[in-house]
């Protein structure tokens, strides 16, 4: 019983992580935004997610889920060496290629009558 | 015309492999036409896996099968059809081995003529 | 087999393909198609492939990417104008298309059902396979039994192609440095500094990377995987070094003669052990007759270890050939700098 609401929490909580990230993607202003979300946001969900089948597999104890419990857990562990430094590789592309941080115009712009 | 209705998962096979067709044809860029090719193999794959497909029947491992001696009597409809498989594995690393002669041929051109447009192509060749 | 997410899948894959075919800038349009290649996988995954989809992520996803990118790199990233004149290509390849495509609909009113249990594909020869593969080989994992064992001249000269690919790409790009070449515009060579982020992760990662690949050329008996998808983890963890450092950093490792020597080996190791089972007086490439010179072993077990052997091969070779074909659209053959 335990065991349930833990999984359900963690892979609800990794889903509304990864609903977030995609907000973030496509709402925010300008490249850098954008891959600060996408990057933490992705990392995130994606290692709560595979908490929450580590915990469900473990329902029936024996040890091959245990066996099955380490393999996720040495996938997490890649995830979170591997998705941080793809995410560094990509702004760091994008920044030696010149793009520059989006401003936020100035508030008088909009104004028709000027 | 009912039965071409109920198989509605065809459908979408024979989309994806006539868009890598019409890509192979009516593109411009040879790049586009290699991806047109890769397109057109990966919808074929997809087709033969989906016939390999059975409700309710799990991956073609046999289950229980880890320790000394063997499993009880092993039930076909239990396990996915694991023919097709073994075809699409073939044909996904040839694919693949395609893929980079491809490209490699295309930088050939490049190397030769200057473009990757066959038009362009065409008309240095006359 | 969850139909919704199927279809859900399906529609989500054809704008991809439609996409990667109509973008003009073609680092989108390799991205592009990388995407469409992780679909697939999750498709074919869901649908109960396990062994076809990791040979997808491995190859079609990974390695199929990084060429595609290569090969841009060295000619032009932008799709040029059209001139006038293609209309009639336009409607040729739609008329061809369409008209293929409604033949093809119309057979499909004859095709199976999708996922019922006795279509005739699954009634003739898979349920031999399925039942009768634990009891002559001894390996629970059908998918590989069938591809090495019971179907094994298969594999044998589809590790021959893929030899006879790598040695396609070496004859038509390698060549001499210090050859001038007519090229139009090239890319923009920005090349970024060395980072020792990426560096340092890289460098870690890459030994756990092999591990796993020989784990996984090992456990191709138990579990999804076996010689294709480990031999291209192998050649993926040298690209991913390439990538990190320079195309000289594995060059220095694994250089070019060596390639092409274990290239060589792998199919050799292939054929050799079906020549030996000749030379034991059985048929070529049946493993059984390799218990006359295995200590302790039945015949069942031989055929097993069989197996295992020609995996290797097959790893070794597509390790070599991942990697020849790399450094050859990476560097546009002369071998001094990559990406």
């Amino acid at each position: 019983m335990i065991l349930d609401t833990l999984t359900i929490v963690l892979l609800a909580a990794g889903f509304f992580f990864f609903f977030a990230t995609t907000i973030g993607l496509l709402r925010f202003p300008g490249f850098y935004a954008r891959m600060h979300a996408a990057g933490k946001g992705d990392t995130l969900s994606s290692l709560l997610m595979l908490a929450g089948l580590i915990v469900f597999n473990s329902h029936h104890f024996s040890v091959e889920a245990l066996l099955v419990d380490l393999k996720i857990a040495f996938i997490m562990v890649f995830i979170l060496m591997a998705s941080p430094t793809a995410t560094h590789a990509i702004i760091k592309a994008g920044y030696e290629a010149g793009l520059v941080q989006w401003q936020a115009e100035e508030e008088g712009k909009h104004d028709l009558a000027d | 015309m009912e039965d071409i209705l109920a198989r509605y998962n065809y459908w979408i096979y024979v989309l994806l492999m006539m868009i890598g067709l019409y890509a192979m044809i009516a593109k411009n860029n040879l790049y586009k036409k290699v991806i047109g090719m890769s397109i057109f193999q990966t919808a074929i794959i997809v087709f033969y896996v989906s016939i390999a497909a059975k409700e309710g029947a799990t991956i073609p491992i046999i289950q229980g099968a880890h320790g000394a001696g063997l499993v009880p009597a092993i039930d076909p409809a239990v396990y996915v059809n694991p023919l097709p498989h073994v075809l699409m594995l073939t044909a996904i690393v040839v694919g693949v081995s395609t893929l980079g002669v491809a490209l490699a041929v295309i930088l050939r051109i490049y190397r030769q003529y200057g473009t990757v447009e066959e038009d362009r192509i065409l008309e240095k060749l006359r | 087999m969850i139909w919704q997410i199927d279809l859900i899948v399906l529609a989500l894959l054809v704008p991809c393909a439609m996409a990667a075919i109509a973008l003009k800038d073609m680092m989108s349009a390799a991205i592009t198609f990388g995407a469409y290649s992780f679909l697939m996988c999750l498709l074919w995954t869901e649908m109960g492939a396990v062994d076809v989809a990791f040979t997808e992520a491995a190859v079609g996803a990974g390695i199929s990417t990084v060429l595609f990118i290569a090969a841009v790199h060295h000619s032009r990233r932008r799709v040029a104008k059209r001139r006038v004149g293609r209309i009639v290509f336009k409607l040729l390849g739609l008329s061809a298309a369409g008209a293929i495509g409604i033949i093809l609909l119309w057979a499909a009113s004859d095709f199976p059902e999708w996922a019922s249990p006795d279509i005739p594909p699954s009634r003739h020869l898979s349920p031999y396979y399925i039942t009768k593969t634990l009891e002559d080989t001894a390996v629970p994992n059908i998918v590989t039994s069938v591809l090495a064992d019971y179907r094994g001249f298969d594999t044998m000269f589809e590790t021959s192609v893929i030899f006879a690919a790598g040695m396609a790409v070496a004859m038509v790009l390698r060549r001499r440095r210090g050859r001038e070449e007519r090229t139009g515009r090239r890319v923009e060579n920005g090349f970024a500094r060395e980072s020792p982020i990426i560096q340092t992760i890289c460098r870690l990662l890459a030994p756990f990377m092999q591990l796993f690949a020989l784990y996984v050329v090992a456990h191709g008996h138990h579990s999804p995987g076996g010689g294709f998808q480990g031999g291209v983890i192998l050649g993926a963890s040298f690209i991913l070094l390439a990538l990190a450092y320079d195309l000289d950093f594995v060059l220095k490792r694994l250089n070019e003669k060596w390639t092409l020597i274990l290239a060589n080996v792998g199919v050799l190791i292939y054929a050799s052990i079906g020549a030996l089972a000749l030379l034991l007086g059985g048929n070529f490439l049946d493993y059984s007759v390799l218990s006359r010179i295995l200590p302790a072993t039945t015949p069942v077990m031989a055929r097993s270890h069989g197996m295992l052997g020609v995996e290797i091969g097959v790893a070794i070779t597509v390790m070599a050939i991942m990697v020849l074909i790399y450094a050859n659209i990476a560097s546009n053959g002369k071998y001094d700098k990559g990406l």
